[in-house]
């Protein structure tokens, strides 16, 4: 939907980060980028959960007196329920605090237009595959401790299914809990699959993990930044035709998701009902 | 006055340095360029040229030998670039990718509005995996400051936090060290503070407590 701009508002991008891989903050700050480049807010910040700046610091970044704080993170669950809230001292949709007022949005990957987002990934992917001999995999990682991180992917699965994209099959898996991806062979009984991770950023899960659980590398390779050739699909691989492809949060249009998420915010906290 | 604002009259008024950052006057406000604070005085055609406040982030993620540089105060910033930034605000958002937050820290603290967190807060507010952090001892604790914090252990931040109100850092290199790096007039550069222990702190608070809680464990089996 078309965002009416807020010169006057920063948005805030929260990431979760990772001090062993790079490419892990990556997207957050080209979603940043992109949204500079849109002209959306006045000002536009990243921080971060495990790299640098904290969301302690965060607000020594922001000069405005109204922030938008955005999830860039896949599921609610207890990144966004519990340290979230916790490190930015957010105790609602609006927090108001020394002179500035923060707006919590709901985080990116719960989003409806995510949908659009996952079947353009899966047709740029494998552009010659017919979805009605194809299997498409959304693939997350997974625990046991909440219930709530399955819960995002089986939603946009639902939508897939809906939404008369024409696959044979649209099914969720995960790295550590049932279904499991690395079983996609038993799982998927058409001749084509595709697998999209539900990931923010190709770290170390979608570009080094998920890849050995489907059985094309056969241990965990370098960050991504650091190959000098992009992975190639198709894989050949238990008589099926493979096509992966890198983390759906890396797709430049999610930023326009950052944005719907700011509009769905003041629809349903700010604007008169 | 907006940040981009303050930093702009703070270059005006002689800093010319955060962190291992130059900052090079240029002649009638054609924007700033930056470099590395040992080639402040190369010849320019010897650097590579970057352009845009987006390069400082493709400057600083790693090390001259490749290693990935999560802790940004590191005291690992390589050499051979000048970058070209056009105004205050790509100014600002450059230095806030070489130095995540440091020119609103120091303008917070030159405001007396700077929010120190004592290490117990830190560790006591961890949860998940990190939560066995809380346990380190006092004793643990300064021994890591000399062990993770410093320009010896590579980090230029000035350490603005204790063990808890009323428990001080013990001295060492990197409890008095003053967040600028290099040899360079203190009255022209800009400190990295830290006003709370970081993430490798708090990891490495999780392992030595785990080790002293082990070490507990054997002595009473023996």
């Amino acid at each position: 939907m078309p965002f009416t701009p807020k010169p006057h508002a920063a948005l805030l991008i929260v990431g979760h980060g990772s001090t062993e891989n790079p490419d892990s903050s990556t997207p957050y700050f080209d979603h940043a980028d992109e949204i500079r480049r849109l002209g959306a807010f006045g000002e536009v910040h990243c921080c971060f959960w495990k790299e640098e700046p904290s969301m302690r610091e965060a607000e020594y970044l922001i000069d405005a007196e109204e922030v938008y704080v955005v999830p860039d993170f896949i599921s609610e669950g207890y990144f966004t329920q519990e340290v979230i809230p916790r490190e930015l001292r957010l105790d609602g949709p609006t927090t108001r605090r020394a002179g500035k007022t923060w707006h919590y949005t709901l985080p990116v990957g719960v989003h409806p237009s995510m949908t659009g987002l996952l079947l353009a990934r899966a047709k740029e992917v494998a552009p010659d595959a017919d979805p009605a001999q194809t299997t498409l995999f959304i693939v997350g990682h997974g625990t046991g401790l909440n219930q709530n991180s399955t819960k995002a992917i089986k939603d946009q699965v639902a939508l897939i299914k809906s939404s008369g994209a024409g696959y044979a099959e649209v099914l969720d898996a995960y790295m550590e809990e049932a279904p499991l991806i690395a079983d996609w062979a038993t799982l998927a009984t058409t001749p084509n699959v595709v697998v999209v991770p539900f990931f923010i950023a190709d770290g170390l899960h979608s570009y080094q993990d998920i890849p050995v659980l489907l059985g094309f590398e056969a241990e965990p390779g370098e960050a991504a930044s650091q190959r000098e050739v992009f992975r190639h699909n198709p894989h050949h691989l238990q008589g099926k035709t493979l096509y992966y492809s890198s983390a759906i949060g890396t797709e430049r249009h999610l930023a326009d998701v950052i944005l719907d998420q700011v509009s769905d915010f003041d629809a349903k906290h700010l604007l008169p009902k | 006055m907006k940040l981009s604002e303050r930093l702009t009259e703070a270059i005006a008024g002689g800093i010319c340095q955060i962190g291992q950052v130059a900052i090079l006057p240029q002649a009638g406000g054609a924007g700033h360029v930056l470099r590395h604070i040992d080639d402040g005085d190369t010849a320019a055609d010897l650097l590579e040229n970057h352009h845009g406040p987006a390069a400082a982030r493709d400057i600083s993620t790693w090390t001259e030998d490749g290693r990935y540089r999560f802790t940004k105060a590191e005291q690992s910033l390589k050499r051979g670039w000048q970058l070209h930034l056009a105004d205050d605000a790509e100014l600002l958002q450059a230095l806030d990718l070489f130095y995540p937050a440091a020119v609103g820290l120091w303008l917070a603290q030159q405001d007396g509005r700077l929010e120190v967190e004592h290490l117990r807060d830190k560790l006591n507010r961890q949860t998940g995996m990190y939560r066995f952090a809380r346990n380190l001892s006092d004793t643990g604790a300064q021994a890591l400051v000399r062990e993770v914090c410093g320009p010896a252990n590579c980090c230029v931040k000035k350490i603005l936090w204790q063990i808890d109100a009323d428990t001080p850092l013990e001295d060492s290199e990197a409890s008095r060290y003053d967040g600028i790096p290099g040899d360079r007039d203190r009255t022209r550069a800009l400190p990295l503070l830290c006003r709370e222990a970081c993430n490798h702190f708090v990891a490495e608070a999780r392992k030595a407590s785990k080790a002293e809680s082990d070490a507990k464990a054997e002595k009473v089996e023996s």
